[in-house]
């Protein structure tokens, strides 16, 4: 039985060519240590990493030594949460975020070394900002935001959010683990973006990436070694090596470079209007069917993502029913509880989410087998 | 010929440095330092009009400091 992935928002696949030719030829070739040596291999596999890095910062309009490689955008979020709130304050999350944004703020607020606040999310935009506005304090340090929620795609008012944050001097850390990509993500206001590499980057999984404009210090969560001023106890403080300790991915990373250059190869407008073509087409199948609910307002916008539920039945058994004929979706909380808490369905749903790869074709048979369950 | 050796911060600075200088026509190459109190390090060799290249480094604020003092080798 031939397998339809449209749990792309999850993770990526197929992955393109060209990035399981630079992850392979990474393992074949850059076999040393990057910034840990002298000799040429290791000399070989450093300058790799700063073309990679080159790659991700002309992405997203920023300095390369500012492009921290990082195993997943959890980990890129921990780095973020915990460095900037490590002196304490007061913090503020959206109602959207996903748990790799939410434990960390809630382990720090349960252990008393922050308070935190949630700003509500709402399809209207100015009402967002507003919700956001009205928390803030003269002791809010940080803002974190998801560009896009991973459960229904909607995007946020992150530009907006950013000049509030500009205003007051608050850092905004960014989630952008489902618009970048799909959406022309730039730092522009935003002061720490964490993402994905295996998702809309194309990347393979076990990359990730946080990319800071240098205005915030983050103080490292991780110390060790990085290749310089080794004499010294004490973790250096440059970016990137200063939350880099440890042996890098290498290729992960140049798999991660290989995925941003085929999504400027193909053109990240063109690959926005595809996916959303397959989301518009599943749609349409599926708008007269009263069984089937989809968690969309018109007056919010989406990244190519459908979050929807058919009545009496659980989002799992739905998933696995779906499965059986070779549809792979994720059902559930997708890991974003106060998303579902915000938008009415406590018990999940299931969703859907194509890639470049996807075919409209597929999502309308999709649709249809839907309709059967 | 006379070159300077500017100690550099980290691998990362060393490539973004020597990229710059190379585009700016200024020879340079990247190489490990020896030891030093700070242990491991990079620096770059740098040939040519050496005043203006780290004049260059400067005006694009990459960190970097001179060997052995503010002088040049030959």
């Amino acid at each position: 039985m031939e397998l339809i992935n449209f749990d792309n928002a999850a993770t990526t696949f197929p992955k393109p060519p060209s990035v399981i030719r630079a992850a392979q030829e990474a393992a074949q070739t850059l076999g040393g240590n990057a910034g840990r040596g002298g000799h040429a291999l290791a000399m070989r596999s450093s300058e790799a990493v700063f073309s990679a890095r080159e790659t991700v910062a002309e992405l997203f309009g920023a300095a390369p030594e500012n492009v921290v490689f990082t195993s997943n955008c959890t980990h890129a979020l921990n780095l973020a949460i915990h460095g900037i709130m490590a002196g304490g304050g007061h913090l503020i999350i959206s109602s959207l975020e996903h748990n790799s944004a939410a434990r960390p703020a809630a382990a720090l607020a349960k252990d008393g070394r922050i308070s935190l606040s949630v700003a509500q999310v709402f399809p209207d935009d100015d009402r967002t900002v507003e919700s956001f506005r009205r928390l803030i304090r003269s002791d809010t340090k940080a803002v974190i935001c998801t560009m896009a929620s991973n459960v229904t795609g909607q995007i946020l008012p992150i530009r907006r959010i950013a000049e509030l944050c500009k205003s007051r001097g608050i850092c905004l850390i960014a989630d952008g683990a489902q618009a970048c990509g799909v959406l022309d993500v730039k730092l522009e206001g935003i002061n720490i973006l964490c993402t994905a590499g295996h998702k809309g980057l194309y990347g393979l999984s076990g990359t990730g990436l946080l990319v800071s404009d240098g205005k915030f210090p983050i103080k490292p969560l991780i110390q060790g070694g990085t290749g310089t001023s080794s004499a010294s106890l004490m973790q250096p403080t440059l970016l990137p090596e200063a939350l880099e300790s440890g042996t890098l991915n290498i290729p992960g990373i140049m798999s991660l470079k290989a995925g941003v250059d085929f999504l400027r190869s193909k053109g990240i407008p063109r690959i926005l209007a595809h996916e959303e073509e397959v989301c518009r087409v599943f749609m349409e199948e599926l708008k007269s069917v009263p069984k089937v609910q989809i968690y969309r307002s018109p007056k919010a916008g989406y990244v190519p993502i459908v979050s929807f539920n058919v009545e009496n039945l659980p989002p799992e058994k739905v998933s696995a029913a779906l499965s059986e004929k070779g549809f792979c979706l994720r059902a559930g909380l997708h890991c974003a509880p106060l998303a579902h808490s915000s938008n009415g369905t406590k018990s999940g749903t299931v969703r859907f989410s194509p890639s470049v790869f996807s075919r409209p074709q597929d999502a309308v048979r999709l649709a249809k087998t839907v309709k059967e369950l | 010929m006379t070159y300077v050796i500017a100690a550099m911060p980290s691998y990362t600075y060393a490539v973004k440095a020597k990229r710059l200088l190379t585009a700016g026509g200024y020879p340079c190459e990247i190489q490990r330092s020896g030891y030093s109190s700070e242990g491991c390090g990079w620096e770059l060799r740098i040939g040519g009009d050496s005043r203006r290249a780290l004049d260059l480094l400067k005006s694009r604020r990459i960190p970097f400091s001179l060997s052995g003092g503010d002088e040049e080798w030959s």
